[in-house]
């Protein structure tokens, strides 16, 4: 080990080049109390026109949901596109779209927080936010399709008039208990996450039912030692128990899937391949929202082009991760030797439904592979664009999965081609009506960024950075 | 601080008396290699192709480390990247060296060489022509092709920042990682394939290669970790180092030891959920004599135990608790290669009167490449000493506030200055 002996006498640490420097998390040297209005301004502050612009329209939607599932409800699921031989249809699709779409949140506010990646503080708020309202459109699908909705809680363990327990065998089962964990954790989590920022809120409010209601909601918070002690305590185990959570519930909704006999469904990889999906949406989603919100809002320095920068590397990875995943499917399929999944492939492929597959393999593996470039993931517009196609390929993803594996199965006789009905359609859109409602409530009245999170990660908030510390700490 | 400091102080670690180990494990090793080929060559090449495999998986995951530092850009793994890139150069050309005897000896391992008339056979004449013998050449030839373009350039370009401090050597090598890394992936996908499954090459699934991957990543981790630690305590690296490098590590060997349970646990359960006969043989082979309790083995020694001993985060700073822990996960990898590859020739159980030659197969490939290593390692800096991240890896203006903002409560009093980082860290 001489080598090493004479490496450690000449040991210069070089400072970094500039090239590689890495941009501050809060661009612009911002103060802390710069962070705290600004914020806080969304909520303070008159309500802006674009707020109406889009919450008018989302409501209407959300009347159109509302419309659409009393329609269902009163009519049958016979008013669905579902017909033999696809008796999944949208409205699985869509279930386990949103549900994907709810995977980002939890990843950024969990995972990312045990990796100790620190530029998850000023997207996590939101991406939680979203988490919960995705989950929660995803949730309509189940609880309607099984038809006759006065028995959903059949679904859950209680002991029925009819002597009857639910199918704890069946996947569908594993679903109910998945998804209600990961939502009522993922509230949780939101919820503790959002108690400092109340109180900086209920601090700040100049009405006296605004200073109860985030009064109320902040549970008497006030930032004392033992206060910030036991929060960060539990967010930690908070974060450890909604771990394996981001893991379990796609893993469980690709098991409705894979542990069928079914070509196309039957497949080893499914689990981290739907994981790898979900994170890939959620993350297509959380760029397509926090985009044009950092705008609206003058939230660039909080929401920096850093962020967006990771977040672009964060969907190139997944991407690549689901594009391996698909062509292992169709190598499999070939190596296999079974006639019928190679059949499910070919019809993948060149079927009735290749255009659904096309768009799926150019939206999910294609477009993103873009995001190797800088200078596209420099560009917003560009980014924005490659995030809605994103959305676009992960929807027909579950399209493909889904549809094309029904419409042909073992006899040709019982082929078929599904085509959603007008109820399908409106119902999806509704859905949009319920999640945009949700979120532009939840922006308008809650803290949309983690105030005090994002403080931690400024140069002042360390003693030993030499851009901040105590001689650029800012006043508050 | 100096309290703290001199309770963590600890003697440097005395290697000296392990210097001849690997000379050791060569000799022993290729008296037992040979005995064995003279006395049985079938039992001989399936021993070889496990002990392969297993340190393949070292080769393959130091590979995979070195190509996600550079694609995330990441600051922590400075220090310990030069010895994951040794570790990445063990592919070419010693393991391809040590793949000699494999296809040497292919016929005697893949049963499909052996069928006069692939016509006959349906699951072999489906994969015509990928399963020819001249394809399953051209494969091995183009995986160790791929894995010495990479792991060369990359270590080239690692030490030409050495001399340098360039950045253009890190966006070089961020550019061989891009592209790498898809490369990396199916040339690891096909050599679990094509060297593991397709000893039974009727059988099939999806997520062999994954599985093979997340085997492979665990095992290299553990070694990793193993690594660092030594290099601590002896002071080679203790300079350098800093307690995040320990907490990433260990975080990851957990991460794995999930993710690696969770993948083996959704093939088998799929699998045995559909029970369809294609598919289920494989695992009902293992479930034959004492394979069956081979697979309990795996299941509460490759999980269970190391998912509870890495829970603790102060545990996972610890030396004389994580060097067991890394020590057995070479052995459940080992395990673990086995009850993949030995079933084929002892579907009856694992053969125990050949137990030697497992052995001996493993100390003599494992004694030359802990030589070469070793070489390498004291031929070149111990560490990327110009790597610009280096600093960030160091804890310099490392900016950590609180636990929520990513990092943890004490650190700041180890960030006073460089002495006192350099006892900092793991114990």
């Amino acid at each position: 080990m001489a080598h090493s002996a004479n490496t450690l006498d000449e040991l210069k640490v070089l400072p970094t080049p500039k090239e590689l420097e890495r941009p501050l998390l809060v661009a612009n040297g911002r103060s802390i109390g710069w962070i705290s209005d600004q914020v806080a301004a969304i909520v303070e502050g008159k309500t802006p026109g674009w707020w109406w612009a889009a919450f008018i329209p989302s409501l209407l939607l959300l009347a159109m949901l509302g419309a659409m599932l009393l329609y269902q409800i009163s009519t049958g699921v016979g008013v669905w596109g579902n017909n033999h031989p696809v008796m999944w249809g949208w409205d699985i699709i869509n279930f386990v779209w949103w549900i994907g779409i709810g995977h980002a949140g939890t990843l950024i506010s969990a995972i990312l927080f045990l990796l100790r990646q620190r530029w998850r503080t000023a997207v996590n708020r939101a991406s939680e936010a979203m988490t919960i309202f995705a989950v929660m459109c995803a949730g309509i699908y189940p609880a309607l399709h099984v038809g006759r909705v006065w028995f959903d809680w059949w679904l859950f363990p209680v002991h029925n008039s009819n002597n009857l327990w639910p199918q704890f065998r069946s996947p569908l089962m594993w679903d109910v208990f998945a998804v209600s964990t990961y939502f009522t954790v993922s509230v949780l989590f939101w919820y503790m996450g959002l108690i400092p920022d109340l109180a900086v809120f209920r601090d700040r409010a100049k009405t006296k039912i605004r200073k109860f209601l985030y009064g109320l909601f902040a549970l008497g918070w006030t930032g004392s030692n033992r206060h910030w002690s036991n929060y960060e305590k539990a967010y930690l185990i908070l974060a450890g128990l909604s771990t394996p959570l981001v893991l379990s519930v796609h893993s469980i909704v690709s098991l409705d899937f894979a542990v069928s006999q079914l070509p196309g469904w039957h497949t080893t990889i499914f689990p981290p391949y739907f994981v790898a999906g979900a994170v890939f949406s959620g993350f297509g989603m959380v760029l397509t929202l926090l985009i044009p919100l950092r705008k609206v809002c003058h939230l660039e320095d909080l929401i920096t082009m850093r962020h967006i920068d990771v977040m672009c590397k964060v969907t190139l990875a997944t991407g690549s991760i689901v594009g391996y995943a698909y062509l292992m499917e169709l190598f499999i399929a070939w190596y296999s030797g079974s006639p019928y999944e190679r059949f499910a492939f070919l019809n993948r492929l060149g079927g009735p439904y290749a255009w659904g597959y096309w768009i799926m393999m150019g939206c999910n593996v294609i477009v993103p592979q873009l995001f190797w470039f800088r200078k596209v993931r420099e560009n917003l517009w560009w980014v924005f664009v490659i995030s809605i196609l994103v959305n676009i390929g992960m929807w027909f993803e579950r399209f493909v999965i889904i549809v094309i594996s029904l419409h042909r199965d073992f006899l040709p006789a019982n082929w078929g081609y599904f085509k959603p009905s007008w109820v399908d359609i409106c119902t999806y859109l509704g859905t949009f009506g319920l999640f945009f409602t949700m979120f532009l409530l939840f922006m308008r009245f809650l803290p949309m960024i983690a105030v005090a999170e994002v403080k931690g990660v400024t140069p002042q908030a360390d003693p030993h950075d030499p851009r901040g510390g105590a001689k650029e700490g800012g006043h508050h | 601080m100096s309290t703290h400091s001199d309770s963590l102080k600890v003697e440097p670690l005395d290697l000296s008396r392990w210097r001849d180990v690997p000379t050791i494990l060569i000799f022993t090793g290729l008296v037992g290699a040979v005995l064995g080929l003279v006395l049985n060559v079938n039992q001989f090449a399936h021993s070889w192709l496990v002990a392969f495999m297993f340190f393949l998986s070292l080769g393959l995951g130091g590979m995979f480390l070195v190509l996600v530092h550079h694609l995330f850009d990441a600051g922590w793994s400075v220090p310990i990247r030069r010895f994951c890139e040794h570790l990445a150069c063990l592919l070419f050309p010693w393991l391809a060296i040590f793949f000699v005897p494999i296809a040497l000896l292919a016929p005697r391992l893949y049963g499909w060489m052996n069928v006069a008339d692939p016509h006959t056979d349906h699951a072999l004449h489906a994969k015509l022509p990928l399963f020819t013998k001249p394809a399953w050449y051209l494969v091995a030839a183009l995986c160790f092709a791929a894995w010495w373009f990479f792991s060369s350039r990359l270590r080239h370009w690692s030490l030409e920042q050495d001399k340098t401090g360039a950045a253009e050597c890190t966006f070089r090598m961020r550019r061989l990682a891009a592209i790498g890394v898809f490369v990396f992936a199916v040339t690891l996908t096909f050599a679990a394939i094509m060297w593991m499954k397709g000893m039974m090459h009727q059988w099939f699934s999806t997520m062999y290669g994954v599985y093979y991957f997340a085997g492979s990543a665990w095992l290299t981790l553990a070694t990793v970790y193993l690594i660092t630690m030594v290099l601590k305590r002896n002071g080679t690296l203790a300079a350098v180092l800093h307690e995040h490098q320990f907490y990433f590590l260990g975080s990851l060997l957990f991460a794995f030891t999930v993710f690696y349970a969770y993948i083996h646990f959704s093939q088998y359960f799929i699998i045995w959920n559909a029970n369809m006969p294609e598919e289920t043989f494989w695992y009902v082979i293992r479930e034959q004599g004492s394979w069956f309790y081979v697979g309990l083995v795996l299941i509460f020694g490759h999980f269970f135990l190391p998912f509870l001993a890495l829970l603790r985060i102060d545990l996972k700073l610890t030396f004389w608790w994580m060097v067991p822990i890394c020590v057995w996960a070479w052995l459940m990898h080992y395990v673990d290669m086995a009850f993949n590859i030995k079933p084929s020739i002892s579907p009856g159980g694992y053969p125990w009167m050949w137990a030697w030659l497992d052995l001996s197969c493993l100390a003599l490939i494992g004694g030359v490449l802990a030589r070469v290593f070793l070489k390498s390692f004291a031929s070149h800096p111990p560490f990327p000493i110009k790597d610009p991240r280096l600093i960030e890896a160091m804890g310099h203006r490392h900016p950590v506030a609180s636990p929520i903002s990513g990092g943890e409560m004490d650190e700041t009093d180890e960030l006073a200055d460089v002495g006192a980082e350099a006892g900092g860290g793991a114990r």
